[in-house]
């Protein structure tokens, strides 16, 4: 019937139009996840070496799915147009690995993005940041992430300079309270890298200091990672799941 | 008796004096920490006074200097004035003695016309070392306290005003990171329980819909094997070379390749 041939032909052009999108977010997927281990604002070292570094598993899950995406999206369009059942069979049963892998990806970089608190910070920061005797690569990025962090940001600390009178750290140890009530990266700094003017930032004359805390600028970029991660690959996982649909029907009303 | 002003704080003896020295006048000032929002008037090792400002007019000339007493808060009421200058305890002896004597200043930098606000930071200098120096310095203290101080004004022949002492001072005691609780607030954000509620229903949806389809294909053929037919008879069975004369699309005999057949 014309009526019925029409309707597998608009099947058929939605499965190929779905294909496509499916295909671009692939590789849009690839291209953000990508990015995100690149680790553009330096912030990995602070991950690096405790259990919370699963929002960048998540991110390396995100290259290789959207790959995957995109080579079966051309599988796909190919298996609609030819309506070979063997070859849409084995499409649905790859991108149903695809979508698992996926899943496993978003919820990951959701979950763990959870775990970034300010207080787990803090307590990396106090038992990390210039933990002399370390002496390995893992001691010194720490080093460098923070020092980096506070210059740029203009920012001290997690919450504030408070944080290194509250506590005792590693600094501390290292660092006499006289001479140091917080590190020198606290001060605001002149065109040549030095304090302004140093007994006011030692004594927190504002102006002369960071008062802020580095929280904010640490959960921007994380914040932007995860959610980038999570949320995008929710939305490829709807409609991947309409998709799949659509091909499980289309599937089982062609014969050989 | 006349002291030369050629230093603060130096006399020169010129002979006993003819009488005992009256004891010091006693002004009613109390020292306090600055009043500032500083976040570091107050640390493990150091703490911030507010500079006395016009305190010392009426008592002192120019060859004077104002000291710092600061002692244990349970040792200040059995400290007794040094008779001169060379008797003032020392950073060094604050464990002995419970307390030292430091910041000595001229008395131009307390006058009236000082600028003020200014802060005096008690225990800013890290040089002093634990060599036992003979000269007064202002090291970092070395226990949290409770520590009093008092404002005292030494002249040629002694002391000759001091301030009240202040309250307590308790330095800052730091804890340990240890007792940092890093774990998240229980319950999530509302968020990651849609995201992952969602998916999961999705995944199972789909992983049904394959099931379900694939079973059906299986059954059907397991169905219709005993028909000794290996096709799928879910519906009428047409192949390519002869169209039904009236029900047949137009599309399907001279249809462009790669479109198979569809049952309507």
């Amino acid at each position: 019937m014309a009526k019925s041939d029409d309707g597998i032909h608009i099947l058929q052009g939605l499965l190929v139009f779905g294909n496509v999108v499916i295909g671009m977010c692939g590789i849009a997927l690839t291209a953000e996840c990508i990015y995100f281990v690149s680790d553009p604002h330096g912030l990995y070292p602070l991950l690096e070496g405790t259990e919370n570094k699963d929002i960048y598993a998540g991110a390396w899950i995100g290259i290789f799915v959207g790959f995957a995406l995109f080579a079966l999206s051309i599988l796909g369009i190919i298996g609609v147009i030819k309506a070979d059942r063997t070859l849409l069979l084995l499409y649905i049963i790859l991108m149903l690995i695809t979508y698992a892998f996926e899943m496993a990806s978003c919820i990951t970089a959701a979950t763990h993005r959870d775990f970034l608190t300010p207080n787990f910070f803090l307590k990396q920061m106090l038992e990390r940041y210039q933990k002399s005797g370390t002496g390995n690569n893992n001691g010194k990025s720490v080093d460098e992430t923070w020092d980096n962090l506070m210059l740029q940001n203009k920012c001290c600390g997690v919450h504030g300079p408070s944080d290194w009178q509250e506590y005792t750290s590693a600094f501390r140890v290292k660092h006499n309270d006289a001479d140091f009530p917080w590190p020198r990266n606290c001060c605001v700094m002149n065109a040549q890298g030095s304090p302004v003017n140093l007994d006011g930032c030692k004594l927190g004359v504002s102006g002369y200091y960071n008062s802020n805390g580095c929280y904010d600028a640490i959960l921007g970029p994380m914040n932007a990672h995860a959610w980038g991660v999570a949320w995008f690959g929710f939305a490829i996982l709807c409609w991947t799941f309409c998709v799949l649909l659509g091909t499980m029907f289309y599937w089982s009303r062609i014969d050989y | 008796v006349l002291c030369p002003p050629a230093r603060v704080g130096w006399c020169r003896a010129w002979g006993a004096p003819h009488s005992p020295p009256a004891p010091p006048a006693l002004l009613p000032y109390v020292p306090r920490l600055s009043p500032m929002a500083l976040p570091g008037k107050l640390t493990a090792t150091t703490f911030a006074l507010e500079r006395p400002h016009c305190i010392f007019q009426q008592h002192s000339n120019a060859s004077d200097a104002i000291w710092l007493v600061v002692a244990f808060a349970n040792a200040s009421a059995a400290f007794r004035n040094p008779p001169s200058r060379a008797e003032v305890p020392l950073y060094q002896q604050l464990p002995t003695r419970g307390s030292y004597m430091t910041l000595e200043m001229a008395v131009g930098t307390y006058s009236c016309s000082a600028p003020s606000p200014a802060v005096l930071r008690v225990g800013a200098d890290t040089a002093c070392g634990a060599q036992a120096g003979h000269d007064p310095c202002n090291g970092p203290l070395p226990s949290p306290g409770p520590y009093r101080v008092k404002f005292l004004l030494m002249g040629c022949q002694g002391p000759k005003a001091e301030t009240s002492w202040s309250e307590p001072i308790l330095l800052r005691r730091a804890s340990s990171p240890s007792a940092i609780d890093p774990s998240p607030v229980r319950g999530g954000s509302s968020a990651v329980v849609v995201i992952c509620s969602i998916l999961a229903s999705l995944g199972a949806v789909l992983a049904l819909a394959v099931l379900s389809t694939v079973g059906a294909e299986v059954w059907a053929s397991l169905c219709h094997q005993g028909l000794g037919t290996d096709t799928f008879a879910r519906r009428s069975y047409r192949t390519h070379h002869i169209p039904p004369p009236l029900t047949l699309p137009t599309g399907c005999g001279g249809s462009p390749p790669g479109l198979g057949c569809f049952a309507s």
